[in-house]
């Protein structure tokens, strides 16, 4: 499944960038993840615990940020398994300035396996749009007090 | 498949559900159409299933000052089947009656289903257009919630932790409103993939009142507020109605999957925002 769309986040490019790169806070929106580890250069490991609707299970995976070229775009490679499905997804960022704020665009492709996937097809659009949005929004947050510090 | 083990209750009343329902890891049962399910095929797995089926104070259609209050464990069948809510707001009924198969609508609530908050629900789409509240009860005391509030995003709801939806209230339509709820349905499952319920209401050779509600589409169901005030104030000519009709997808991030793209599902949105429209003019007096 491809996915892509752009969020505008309240912080200049550079920041944006610097923010994207850092594990805690990553850690933090990536919707219900506590904490990264992490096991090599630019490669964390993370468990997370889904919960949408009814459906909820522990992932556990790995993150990785590839190709950087900062401050305006760099890969970011999500491989996770759990008990009711397993999740690939590989996105490619691009951070276009805009003022005092930045434009992330994300464009990538989505794989999804196992029973979540053979049951829930319907949802999985749905889904990943929510978590995508999800994760920008706590980002946009963390972001607006980072630029505040 | 058979579900992992969980501790099952069945409270007699709402005070002891709502004690129950404040521990972790706890869902609330109302028919079981999505809950069941989900659980078998080990996608959901509750240590405690609260059911509230065995609540009679839960299970009820009233009419009561201008408005009807439905119970959130009223089944569709209920809904659809009630003299009551077929005189008063028939929106409801048809949009009932529209829900999957009678195997769901026999077990399937109102509660149930909103508090789901499926994207191809059938039900929002009719309780947007019907300008809904929502009474929302926890144990500390109870809060009522416009609809356009209560769905937030795809399965998410204004619903707390350990909230419980405890009835709707719908109004009881003006004689001389018509409404319709159309659907392009999914024939497998009965969902929506797009569905649209149409309110409207003339006077003098206009239309005064338009409400349009639409499911399916995308994340979460929506007011079609463009084709409303396009809609107002003109004669209601088809003309007037395919103009209007042809805004309710405009900036819509519509669902695409395996049974619809997204660009047809807009295309479908605007034909049966179309229908939906003509019919509930024509039932207009």
């Amino acid at each position: 499944m491809k996915i892509s769309g752009a969020y505008t986040v309240p912080v200049a490019q550079e920041r944006a960038y610097q923010l994207l790169q850092d594990p805690a806070i990553l850690a933090q929106c990536m919707p219900g993840a506590d904490h990264l580890d992490k096991v090599g250069d630019n490669e964390y490991e993370m468990k997370m615990k889904m919960s949408i609707a009814s459906i909820g299970g522990l992932f556990a995976g790995k993150v990785r940020l590839m190709d950087q070229s900062p401050p305006e775009s760099f890969r970011l490679v999500v491989d996770g398994s759990g008990k009711i499905g397993f999740v690939k997804g590989d996105g490619a960022l691009t951070l276009i300035p805009q003022g005092d704020s930045t434009e992330v665009k994300y464009e990538g492709e989505v794989q999804v396996g196992g029973t979540i996937a053979s049951v829930g097809q319907r949802l999985l659009d749905t889904t990943s749009k929510l978590i995508i949005k999800k994760f920008f929004e706590k980002f946009s947050e963390l972001a607006a007090q980072s630029a505040l510090t | 498949m058979i579900a992992q083990n969980f501790e099952y209750s069945s409270p007699a009343n709402l005070k002891d559900a709502l004690g129950l329902l404040s521990k972790d890891d706890t869902k609330a049962l109302a028919g079981g159409m999505s809950l069941i399910p989900l659980m078998k095929l080990r996608l959901a797995a509750p240590a405690t299933v609260v059911d509230l089926g065995r609540i009679p104070d839960l299970n009820y259609i009233r009419e009561e000052g201008g408005t009807m209050r439905i119970g959130a464990t009223t089944t569709h069948y209920q809904v659809e089947s009630s003299a009551l809510i077929r005189s008063r707001c028939p929106l409801l009924a048809e949009a009932a009656s529209n829900i999957g198969d009678i195997q769901v609508r026999n077990m399937g609530t109102i509660g149930g289903s909103i508090a789901h908050a499926d994207p191809a629900a059938d039900y929002p789409a009719s309780l947007l257009a019907l300008e809904t509240k929502v009474v929302l009860v926890t144990a500390k005391g109870q809060r009522e919630v416009a609809i356009s509030d209560f769905f937030v995003d795809t399965f998410t709801t204004a619903l707390d932790t350990g909230e419980l939806i405890r009835e709707v209230i719908v109004p009881v339509e003006e004689q001389s409103v018509g409404t319709s709820y159309h659907k392009m349905v999914q024939p497998a499952s009965g969902f929506a993939i797009v569905g649209v319920a149409a309110r409207v209401k003339k006077a003098g050779g206009k239309i005064v009142m338009a409400r349009v509600g639409v499911t399916g589409l995308s994340g979460k169901p929506y007011r079609a507020i463009n084709v409303e005030k396009a809609l107002e104030g003109t004669a209601g000519s088809a003309t007037d109605i395919q103009k209007a009709a042809a805004l309710v997808a405009d900036g819509v991030d519509a669902n695409s999957d395996l049974h619809a793209s997204a660009d047809y599902r807009k295309h479908l949105a605007r034909v049966y925002a179309m229908r939906a429209l003509t019919v509930a003019l024509s039932r207009t007096v």
